[in-house]
């Protein structure tokens, strides 16, 4: 992520203006944030202070009911035997049966807990401390940081020695967490739901986690102030840092403990010290900002350039757009204007035509009057058909006439 | 391919300082601008050779066409005047229809109109006149009408109905240069000359047919007489061979 390590300035707790040091930001904070590891560990984990419920295993069952099958026209579901009260012949066992059992009941042998790779759970944490030190992130999860100095808010570790809660309150409201306690006071409210009947009657927000190093009256000293809780650096629960699988709960370090998480997690060159075989989670991409990346020479000058697309529009009829034959048929305007031309009266196209129609006709004349005369006409070489076929007729009919006066006489 | 370059232009508003990687983009661009004038100013150069030239080939062609024709009449006018029977030319060319739709088809005139590229109602396609052609057209014959094409059913044909087949897309024939870039190395680079070789069924008939999407026609304004009888026989149908007389028809598909 970031190249080189920010530099974090610890407040004296009794005098928060003034700073009393400063430190270079752990390895941890830098981590890549992942809300959906975060969420999926925080989703086991919280599985796993979960108390069995069920039914009784007999529920329903403790009856010597018995089916009155058929016959006797009543439904075939189990009757309860006997007699002499209301119970007898009533219904039973089904779940549709009043006083039977439920569908499908609910058993302890239920799988309540999960387990988490460790590796996992450690991921977790290291992500939701990193989701911890970023203003945004913090607000977003709804805590009032805009009167505290700096996130991570780390302070001198006079504060880890304060045993009145009253003392506490004071140094907490001098870093700047006054409009957080208030945030919490102010949301407390009766639960919602059957909790409020089970000794879980009130609910309130959360505020600010203070981790500390070494407990010299801290934790009593806080642990009555609404919404503040304390957790030791070793032992950090996900639970705490991203309540409801939502990373970016507003935490305070003591010197001490921020010290201590360097210790505790090292760098990723050198893993982590106090966690064996244990090294903090590398980012899926070194350099995430992408517009860079794409942009760079190294990119650009491997890609090649980006063409326009071949459009090709809406097909037009060249047989009816003039440009479009021109475009496809080059000269065929001027063939045309041409060819127009030999139409128009008075031009010199018209009268090559006229020319040549009349040199035709003239050919025509000729060769008819050449070969065409006489018996040779078209008409008089057709009717020679007919006429030999009408003589014939008639020679016919006058050899009958004949036959018929030589009869008669 | 650097006529293609899209450029973007870069609006930098005035005064405003220009962030490092917007001035590398648009050094970047201004290089690529230079380059697409340049392959522009080439393209337009040989763009207007190769009108010139083509404009010279279509006014061949004309000529030749216009011969054949004179030549045809000239040896009509010989054998009449010499009491002699002129035995018209063979036709080359044939242009098929299909008639059939595709519902209950038997599979191998189905395979043989899938062959021809005859897959739809109303496609058409050119076909050179060879044996093996007649014998695939036999087979197909209740199924298809066809005859022998005029030089302006072709072009018609070509220039209103007239698709390319690019990268194995169907593409309007808008350009000379679709057909330039697709069929260049058979010397067809226009319109004209796919005319051409279509209609005197030249050495690349095959390219130049096979390029062409098969026609898709609209139904016959005026309507067929009776698809499911042939065309010759005495009491009117449409399918099989109609010669001369599929330029009528083509007329109102086209």
């Amino acid at each position: 992520m970031a190249t080189a390590r920010p530099v974090v300035s610890i407040y004296n707790f009794e005098n928060p203006s003034e700073k009393t040091g400063t430190m270079p930001m752990p390895v941890v904070l830098q981590s890549p944030l992942r809300p959906d590891l975060v969420r999926e560990v925080h989703r086991d984990m919280a599985k796993n202070k979960r108390q069995a419920y069920a039914v009784k295993p007999k529920a329903g069952y403790d009856t010597a009911a018995e089916s009155w099958c058929t016959g006797r026209a009543v439904a075939r579901i189990p009757r309860a035997p006997g007699g002499g009260t209301h119970r007898a012949g009533q219904a039973a066992f089904g779940n549709q049966a009043r006083g039977g059992g439920m569908f499908n009941p609910t058993t302890i042998w239920r799988r309540w807990h999960r387990r988490v790779n460790v590796t996992k759970k450690r991921h977790a944490v290291a992500c939701a401390l990193a989701a911890s030190a970023l203003p945004p992130l913090v607000m977003a999860r709804g805590h009032k940081i805009n009167q505290v100095a700096e996130l991570p808010l780390v302070v001198s570790d006079g504060i880890q020695s304060l045993t009145k809660t009253k003392q506490a309150k004071e140094a907490l409201k001098k870093l700047g967490c006054g409009e957080e306690l208030q945030k919490v006071i102010d949301s407390k409210s009766i639960r919602a739901g059957q909790g409020k009947a089970r000794n879980r009657r009130y609910v309130k927000r959360l505020g600010p986690l203070v981790i500390y190093n070494e407990d010299n009256g801290i934790t009593r000293a806080m642990r009555n102030i609404p919404g503040v809780e304390c957790a030791h650096v070793d032992r950090l629960n996900l639970l705490r840092l991203a309540p409801g699988g939502s990373f970016g709960r507003f935490v305070i370090f003591t010197e001490g403990a921020f010290k201590k998480l360097s210790d505790i997690y090292g760098t990723l060159k050198s893993g982590a010290p106090k966690k064996k075989g244990y090294t903090l989670p590398r980012a899926a991409m070194a350099n995430a900002d992408l517009a860079r990346i794409i942009n760079s020479t190294e990119v650009q000058s491997v890609l090649r350039p980006k063409m326009e697309r071949y459009t090709h529009g809406i097909k037009r009829n060249a047989l009816k757009s003039k440009e479009l034959m021109e475009e496809l048929n080059p000269g065929s305007t001027e063939r045309r204007a041409v060819h127009l031309k030999s139409s128009q009266k008075g031009t010199p196209e018209y009268d090559e035509v006229q020319k040549k129609k009349k040199a035709r006709i003239e050919e025509s004349k000729k060769y008819n009057k050449e070969h065409k005369k006489g018996d040779e006409t078209f008409y008089k070489t057709l009717m020679k058909a007919f006429e030999a076929k009408a003589a014939a007729d008639a020679a016919k009919k006058a050899a009958e006439k004949a036959d018929d006066e030589e009869d008669e006489e | 391919m650097a006529e293609r370059y899209a450029i973007s232009k870069v609006n930098v508003p005035e005064g405003a300082a220009v962030p490092e990687l917007v001035k590398m983009k648009m050094e970047k661009e201004e290089k690529l601008a230079e380059e697409k004038k340049q392959a522009l100013a080439a393209k337009q150069k040989a763009r207007e050779e190769e009108r010139a030239k083509l404009k010279e080939r279509t006014v061949a062609y004309e000529k030749e066409y216009a011969d054949t024709a004179a030549e045809l009449v000239k040896l009509r006018r010989e054998a009449k005047l010499n009491g002699n029977f002129f035995v018209e030319p063979e036709a080359k060319l044939i242009f098929v229809v299909r008639i059939a739709g595709i519902m209950k088809m038997s599979p191998k005139p189905r395979k043989v109109l899938q062959l021809l590229r005859l897959k739809q109602l109303h496609n058409g396609v050119f076909l050179k006149v060879n044996k093996p052609t007649l014998n695939m057209l036999k087979l197909v014959q209740p199924y298809v009408t066809y005859g022998y094409p005029s030089l302006k059913t072709v072009r018609e044909l070509i220039y209103k109905r007239g698709f390319g087949k690019v990268s194995k897309q169907r593409i309007p024939l808008s350009s000379n240069d679709i057909i330039s870039d697709a069929l260049g190395k058979h010397g067809i680079h226009g319109m004209e000359d796919i005319i051409h070789e279509i209609y005197t069924v030249g050495p690349n008939f095959k390219q130049v047919s096979n390029f062409l999407w098969p026609f898709k026609l609209s139904s016959p304004k005026g309507g067929f007489v009776n698809k499911r009888h042939g065309y010759c026989e005495a009491r009117g149908g449409d399918w099989g061979n109609r010669e001369e007389l599929i330029n009528e028809l083509l007329g109102r598909m086209n």
